[in-house]
């Protein structure tokens, strides 16, 4: 039978790009959320910091 | 090691590398099929570890509906995930396979047609979770679905047993000892250990994603 290299390589480079672009996927969430985090705790922080409107 | 997770990145990602070498280098040339037969060590861990994947949602399943806990709800999610993306390989490396050795990329023999019905079951089991905007209700339904779907699971597998199918009989699962040379097996181990690292660091990572973005967005 003949050798079919090009399936070969075919299947292993799509598994690679699944599992690649599964983990690429994984780590852009881990960003956001990362930096979702980052911006309400600076939200929070501004809140604090902002001198109260005075009463009248 | 400060990081688990990144270590278990580390090691899948070193098993990777060690199931090439061995697949490609030192795993000798089948006599019947050639070298094409060298996707049987891509083709069969995936669909080993989608069983194991699906077998952890089955437990998880069972122990949120239990005890109610979140974690478990977590696992099942995450576990369901990674269990579709290495049936998503399996399917398709068997396509790939089946072109030269059988002569069609598809056919609805028994073992193909109930791993694509597996594979559609716990895509709806992704979707039904991101349907429900109630987290509760949604990891409910889930966990009912998640433990009716592992029916499925001794259904693909003894499928090439029960009926007449295309498909080899198992390779691997089957009682007795393997019908392979050593050599063959050991490569075909050393890619499993490689894959089942993968789906422990995948599944780590996305509990930790599923817990934060719980977190963040409450």
């Amino acid at each position: 039978m003949r050798d079919n290299w090009s399936f070969v390589f075919a299947a292993y480079g799509l598994a690679a790009l699944v599992l690649g672009g599964y983990w690429r996927r994984l780590n852009r969430r881990e960003r956001e959320l990362a930096a979702l985090e980052h911006r309400r705790g600076a939200a929070r922080a501004e809140l604090r910091t902002r001198p109260s409107t005075p009463q009248r | 090691m400060k990081d688990p997770q990144r270590a278990l990145g580390w090691l899948a990602a070193i098993g990777l590398a060690a199931g090439l070498v061995v697949a490609f280098g030192i795993a000798p040339r089948e006599a019947t099929q050639g070298n094409v037969q060298r996707i049987m060590y891509l083709h069969v861990p995936a669909i080993l570890v989608a069983y194991l994947a699906f077998g952890v949602v089955l437990v998880a399943s069972t122990t949120y509906l239990w005890r109610r806990a979140a974690g478990a709800d977590r696992l099942a999610h995450a576990s369901a995930e990674v269990g579709v993306i290495f049936t998503a390989i399996n399917i398709a490396t068997g396509s790939i396979w089946g072109k030269p050795t059988w002569g069609t990329w598809w056919t609805w023999d028994a073992r193909l047609t109930s791993v694509s019905i597996m594979f559609v079951i716990y895509l709806a089991y992704l979707l039904l979770r991101a349907m429900l905007e109630d987290r509760e209700q949604a990891a409910r339904f889930a966990a009912v679905l998640g433990i009716v779907a592992a029916l499925d699971i001794p259904l693909v597998h003894f499928s090439v047993y029960w009926w007449r199918t295309l498909h080899q009989p198992p390779t691997v699962l089957r009682p007795g000892s393997i019908p392979m040379d050593a050599t063959f097996v050991a490569a075909l181990t050393i890619n499993l250990a490689a894959f089942a690292l993968l789906y422990g660091y995948f599944v780590a990572k996305r509990v930790r994603l599923l817990k934060r973005e719980q977190e963040v967005l409450a």
